[in-house]
């Protein structure tokens, strides 16, 4: 009886105990797992895609209409056509647009009333090499195809560079003046087509749009986030809107039901401009769309979400998209794999969304781990938390991880995915680059495999840094030292970041990570203080400064520190430096200073994921020939599948070619590289580039990125030399025993 | 030797009769052998007997049951779960795979330079600081218990880093110590070159004197108390036996204060591994090895997610420190058990 009792109280207190466990798991679960989006989880947005290119292969334009139609235009037997298509439904009805030869489409918007606006710009000369505008107009166009009103803008643009000068955004205000958004500034046109006024915003403009009660608004980066402002006439400028919201990089428009609707990290947003906050109405990526694709959408009456995207990597695929609210009862389910990232690049939201749409048995989710206000040090503790804990993620994302690959293997959180590799019917070890698949290879264990990749080098003139495909550090400082004082070696380069560059490229020369020990004794360490001490601490940007352009060619500036991602990059350098370059590593005392950084979706399968079928299935989706052959595109920089390395490489060599008035077959250029200060078109590579690019591949060590925290330690004993009050012996030896701590404890 | 015998005697003569164990006898009734307490029936209970006070007995278990409930699920949540759980981790291979490999991750962190580092230099911080923290706050609690002027003031004095929040002590000592602080400018002053306190072999010294100058004043308080505390009849006797002051403290105030300096021991050990706050703040997570402590080495392995090691570590901590604990209380009872009360 008194055991009885005694059980009784026990199992009592074991309950009580359980309960407040259970209890503690439930909400530290919620924290990690929970993604801002879907606010209500037992629905979802079921999408239906239609494929616009089935009807016109070269769409130019395409907006959503007011009546649950979509218009787009394009070319049909050398002439613009307007395409328009009624939801639900799949023919489209065809109207020919009139327009003169040489005048081409570049903008189309809408009027208060639903009607469709057309910019379309004529040129003088080649539009991509100093042309200029010769005429704007604006076609106003019914949603039945009628052509309402041909405005014609006279001299208002005429003469103004066409580089600088490009439609981006077209409407008519309720006021019905025509606005026109191009760069920084806004036009405001009168309905007879004359100019009524300039506005220069002095930034970006990123959107244009007209807001429920018709005022007009822009979106630009401003000092803390982006900001939302309106046309404001008695100014002739724009001033901010009354809202507490803080907006960042987005797409925005006016919304039918609140003042805005706005999409920002792929979650869609409705708000007034009264709100504390936004209501979330739903996750793009939950839907299988990429917001970043993302060209217009609209709200319809019966609650569907209609979206339009442009896939520009892949030559332009433009997809209509119907989401409908389903229960989710009502959908087939998926086996759900979880994506763990600190930070979702538009690379990883294309491969998931797009795996996603493949496979019919897996789907992906991402999982995120607090929010824009979250301490970096809370975020840590959470993914680390989640990473060890009950219900790991299935997939974890390497580039943005912030612990090393080595501590996740020392946790023992990464698979092996080599026997995976070697076990796949659909690919083959063999048929990838061989310096890039090693590149998360450890102690004969495959982590991860990048998909695509860059190259960080150095790039400089020919007759300064030779032809050699490596070089020293004695060799950079003798060509510093034989320039003058006022020569920049690297532009924006500071102490730290020129310390960084040299420990990362050299760390092998000082730290044996395999047996856990260090040395800093060497002269090299030495060296490497002794020219990152020549920097300045830190490096501001000045705007009144020459460009960089400028500065290369007047010899102010003798070095680039680039990511090459295309054979079409020499041309640009050459360009930049106005003679021939060589492509070089960092320097190093020995061995290449080229590095492989990843540029592509980069992912470790966890050890104690229950998919792991499925993790291995989106790992190789993303090796597979076809997206290998447009990823290059995609993300810039090289596919890692030797076939698609070989079409990416001999296309490059390609000229291309158009036919000119005479009938005659003339070269053009294959594309435009272009920063603020310059344009360049590129033509086709030489042969002796793209063997050049090909060495560099496969000479190129892995960036496996210098280990931070030693860094820090370098770097915070570093200061006491840069400030002169610490020899380099006094430096190295502190360096030497709090490395030397670190490395022993992580053995 | 006065003709009375020898002080020490006399003392614990007059103790043993407060505590009524010695010559006094015990006039608590005594009942014989092989026989009954026999007790009223009011005391019984009556007829209910023995029934009514197991009834009451086991309202008032459950009633205390009910009290107990939320500490023990505290202490079952707080302290015995992460204790099996700690222990759990510190058996298996990682916290991914679960496998058991019973001692390896003790064998590893054993064989481990960073740990032995650690280890070494805690133990070597305790030895120096936790002895000098007794010797000097007894030392200042015997001079302010002493007739000195400004008495007050010493102690408002010595109290005052009690007050200081540990980020500004963390400035003042950066402030000092610094390769560019004052201490090197004062001792710049007298031709000496300048020294890196924080990052070089005198890290430790450095260390100790920001332990001391933070826990003397507590300690002191504590010793204070005590010594009010000491039966003045007492130290009457001894002075009226001519006995010597260092007589007195040895024979007397040491064996008063045994479980308060075993409290004080015990509570400067404890400080003394807490110093890593101070040293993190100083000096980040990677010191210089001389000030590289356990809980370094702990924190850094929690969060390189090296949990077994951690573990393992953490258990081999207690072990040691069960021990200490367990030595100091062996001792207290050996030099303090004739003056308990």
């Amino acid at each position: 009886m008194r055991n009885s009792k005694k059980q009784k109280a026990w199992g009592a207190l074991a309950a009580a105990l359980l309960l407040t466990l259970c209890g503690c798991g439930k909400d530290a679960g919620k924290e990690t797992a929970e993604r801002e989006g879907n606010p209500q989880e037992d629905f979802v947005y079921v999408p239906e895609y239609l494929s616009l290119n089935q009807y016109c292969e070269n769409i130019g334009t395409v907006i959503l209409g007011e009546n649950e139609e979509v218009f787009f235009t394009g070319l049909k037997d050398e002439k613009n056509v307007l395409y328009s298509l009624k939801i639900g439904e799949d023919t489209v009805k065809e109207f020919p647009l009139e327009t003169e030869n040489g005048i081409y489409i570049s903008s189309v918007g809408k009027d208060a009333e639903g009607n469709l606006l057309f910019g379309l710009t004529g040129y003088e000369g080649d539009p991509e090499a100093g042309g200029t505008i010769s005429q704007v107009i604006i076609k106003k166009v019914s949603p039945d195809g009628k052509e309402l009103e041909t405005i014609d803008t006279g001299n208002a643009f005429t003469k103004k560079d066409a580089f600088s000068f490009y439609i981006a955004g077209l409407l008519q205000g309720q006021d019905g003046n025509y606005y026109i958004c191009s760069g920084e500034d806004i036009y405001v046109l009168r309905e007879d087509g004359s100019l009524y006024c300039e506005i220069p915003v002095g930034q970006y403009i990123s959107n244009m749009f007209a807001l429920r009660d018709g005022r007009v608004a822009v979106v630009y980066r401003g000092n803390v986030g982006y900001s939302l402002e309106e046309v404001d006439f008695s100014q002739k400028g724009t001033k901010p809107l009354n809202t507490s919201i803080v907006f960042d990089y987005g797409t925005y428009q006016g919304g039918k039901d609140t003042d805005l609707l706005y999409t920002q990290n792929s979650v869609l947003y409705a708000c007034n401009l009264s709100d504390e906050k936004p209501t979330s109405l739903l996750n793009w990526m939950d839907s299988d769309i990429n917001s970043n694709y993302l060209r217009d959408f609209e709200i319809l009456q019966d609650g569907r979400i209609v979206a339009v995207t442009v896939d520009y990597s892949s030559g332009g695929e433009t997809e209509l998209s119907v989401l409908t609210k389903k229960s989710r009862s009502e959908v087939p389910e998926k086996e759900i794999l979880v994506y763990s990232s600190w930070y979702v690049p538009y690379y990883v939201e294309k491969d998931i969304v797009a795996f996603n749409k493949r496979s019919s048995k897996y789907r992906i989710e991402v999982r995120e781990y607090g929010d824009e206000s979250t301490e970096i040090e809370e975020k840590i503790t959470m993914m680390n938390t989640d990473l060890t804990g009950e219900q790991p993620p299935d997939i974890i994302d390497l580039t943005y991880c912030p612990l090393s690959l080595e501590q996740l293997i020392a946790a023992g959180v990464v698979e092996d995915i080599m026997p995976y590799l070697e076990a796949d019917d659909t690919i083959r070890k063999e048929d990838y680059v061989e310096n890039a698949l090693r590149a998360y290879e450890r102690d004969g264990k495959l982590y991860a495999i990048m998909p695509c990749y860059g190259i960080e080098a150095i790039i400089g003139r020919v007759s300064d840094v030779g032809n050699g495909k490596t070089w020293t550090l004695d060799e950079m400082m003798a060509l510093a030292d034989s320039k003058g004082a006022d020569t920049e070696v690297l532009q924006y380069m500071t102490k730290s970041s020129m310390l960084h560059m040299m420990c990362a490229a050299n760390q092998g020369l000082f730290v044996d990570a395999e047996n856990g020990t260090c040395d800093f004794s060497g002269e090299e360490f030495g060296k490497i203080l002794e020219f990152a001490g020549r920097f300045p601490a830190d490096a501001e940007y000045d705007p009144n400064a020459p460009s960089q352009i400028e500065k290369l060619r007047n010899g102010k500036l003798l070095l680039l520190m680039e990511t090459v991602t295309a054979v079409s990059q020499y041309q640009m350098f050459e360009y930049e430096f106005g003679e021939p370059v060589n492509i070089i590593g960092y320097p190093t005392f020995g061995g290449s200073g080229l590095m492989l950084v990843p540029n592509s979706t980069t992912v470790a399968m966890h050890a104690s994921s229950e998919n792991k079928e499925g993790v291995w299935e989106f790992i190789r989706f993303n090796l597979t020939e076809e997206r290998q052959e447009k990823l290059g595109t995609a993300n810039g920089g090289f596919p890692i599948l030797k076939s698609a390395l070989d079409k990416m490489l001999e296309k490059e060599t390609e000229d291309e070619y158009y036919v000119d008035a005479d009938g005659n077959k003339q070269i053009t250029s294959k594309s435009v590289w272009s920063t603020d200060d310059f344009t360049v078109e590129v033509y086709a590579a030489t042969q002796e580039q793209v063997d050049r690019v090909r060495e560099m591949i496969d000479t190129a060590q892995p960036d496996i990125g210098i280990d931070q925290q030693l860094f820090a330690i370098i770097n915070e004993e570093a200061q006491a030399y840069f400030d002169g009050q610490k020899t380099v012996e006094d430096v190295a030896s502190l360096v030497q025993n709090r490395v030397q701590t670190y490395l022993n404890e992580t053995k | 030797m006065s003709a009375a015998g020898p002080i020490w005697k006399k003392v614990r003569q007059i103790k043993r009769e407060a505590k009524g164990t010695g010559s006094i006898k015990s006039h608590a009734p005594k009942i014989p052998k092989g026989m009954k307490k026999i007790l009223p029936a009011s005391v019984k209970g009556g007829k209910e007997g023995k029934s009514g006070i197991q009834k009451k007995n086991a309202k008032s278990r459950r009633t205390s049951a009910a009290f107990l409930t939320p500490s023990v699920c505290g202490v079952m949540l707080f302290f015995v779960v992460p204790f099996i759980v700690v222990f759990y981790y510190a058996v298996v291979n990682n916290p991914i795979q679960h496998h058991f490999v019973f001692l390896d991750n003790f064998v590893n962190v054993f064989h481990n330079a960073a740990f032995r580092q650690a280890a070494y230099n805690t133990m070597k911080f305790s030895a120096i600081a936790v002895p000098l923290a007794v010797v000097l706050s007894l030392g200042l609690a015997m001079l302010l218990d002493s007739k000195i002027p400004f008495k007050s003031q010493f102690r408002t004095f010595f109290l005052t880093p009690m007050m200081v929040p540990i980020a500004s002590i963390v400035l003042i000592w950066q402030v000092l110590f610094h390769y560019n602080g004052m201490v090197n400018d004062i001792t710049a002053l007298f031709g000496a070159g300048k020294i890196d306190w924080l990052k070089s072999e005198h890290a430790q010294v450095v260390i100790i004197v920001l332990f001391l100058w933070k826990n003397l004043g507590y300690n002191m308080i504590l010793f204070m108390s005590a010594l009010s505390s000491i039966p003045k009849d007492i130290l009457e006797v001894a002075v009226l036996e001519s006995a010597k002051p260092w007589q007195i403290f040895v024979h007397i105030k040491i064996r008063y204060l045994s479980s308060t300096i075993l409290f004080v021991t015990i509570m400067s050990l404890i400080n003394s591994f807490k110093v890593f706050r101070e040293i993190y703040l100083l000096t980040d997570d990677y010191p210089y090895n001389t000030v590289y402590m356990m809980q370094h080495f702990m924190n850094n392995t929690f969060g390189n997610l090296d949990y077994q090691k951690l573990s393992a570590a953490a258990i081999l901590m207690s072990l040691v420190m069960i021990v200490i604990i367990g030595i100091l209380f062996l001792t207290e009872n050996h030099f303090g058990k004739d003056v308990e009360g």
